[in-house]
């Protein structure tokens, strides 16, 4: 007769338990913020729709590209590192982490054309959700970077899988955040 | 013989791309007069499928299927709830 239990729940997660709390936590964050931005759309759906019109549609779908492929390099450096290789999960990593760089380009070229003409936090209430929730973002992408470069250089499977991970919530994040700011009008 | 297939994360990238430039499709046709709610309507339907997909093939919840489901029906919750918003101005 065997004593052992069956696996429970938690032992289905891939990967570490943390890092799923972290991204329950963060898709919760984005997901109460982007329900407040369609919330306050409301009160002046003609003056988000007229807020958004300034935004630059073709990069931030451009960046979407940018992103999934980043993320689709990520998961390779991790199948590539389960199979035992140790040069091409690095390269697939550095690969990914200057695909999150061009993002930030991008990123920096929409905001500072914002600058040019005028636009900031006060500009409109749609601007003040764009610029905190695609500013949070930001912030992810450039965290996410720093752990890329982190686990390519301290290259073991779960270190991988764990940076992996987090740099798929950035990319989680992203998908749901560009239509609701950029594409509904 | 059989020709060979993109493995399940190569193909989950592709669709991703995919789904991107329908999503763009979608929003563009917003500009040149198609009806906005159904446009809206699809383009956050196209974001829960990629979103989905993300989970399923880039997180590896497809070995996971009870917290896939779990994933899945909070966020076609959060979406049901995006889209009541987004229409609620035209109703």
């Amino acid at each position: 007769m065997s004593d052992q239990s069956p696996p429970s729940l938690l032992d289905e997660l891939p990967g570490d338990l943390m890092i799923w709390v972290l991204i329950i936590s963060e898709l919760l964050v984005f997901g109460a913020g982007l329900a407040a931005f369609l919330s306050v759309r409301l009160t002046d759906p003609a003056g988000f729709a007229e807020a958004q019109s300034h935004l630059h549609r073709t990069g931030a779908a451009l960046n979407t590209i940018v992103l999934i492929t980043s993320g689709y390099l990520a998961a390779l450096a991790l199948r590539f590192r389960m199979s035992g290789r140790r040069i091409a999960p690095r390269l697939s990593l550095f690969g990914a982490a200057a695909l999150g760089a061009v993002f930030l380009v991008i990123k920096g070229i929409e905001y500072a054309d914002k600058a040019a003409q005028g636009i900031n936090f006060e500009t409109h209430p749609f601007f003040m959700f764009y610029y905190l929730l695609t500013g949070f973002h930001v912030a992810h992408v450039i965290a996410g970077i720093v752990v890329l470069l982190l686990v390519a250089w301290r290259n073991s499977v779960d270190n991988i899988e764990m940076g992996a991970a987090f740099w798929h919530m950035v990319d989680l994040i992203w998908v749901l955040l560009f239509p609701i700011i950029y594409l509904l009008a | 013989m059989s020709m060979m297939q993109p493995d399940p994360l190569t193909r989950a990238w592709l669709a991703l791309i995919a789904l991107s430039g329908l999503s763009a499709l979608a929003a563009a046709a917003i500009g040149r007069g198609f009806d906005a709610r159904i446009a809206g309507g699809i383009v956050l339907l196209l974001a829960l499928i990629k979103a989905r997909i993300v989970l399923s093939r880039y997180l590896g919840l497809a070995d996971a299927p009870s917290w896939r489901r779990g994933f899945n029906a909070v966020l076609a919750l959060f979406m049901l709830v995006a889209l009541g918003l987004y229409l609620a101005p035209a109703l």
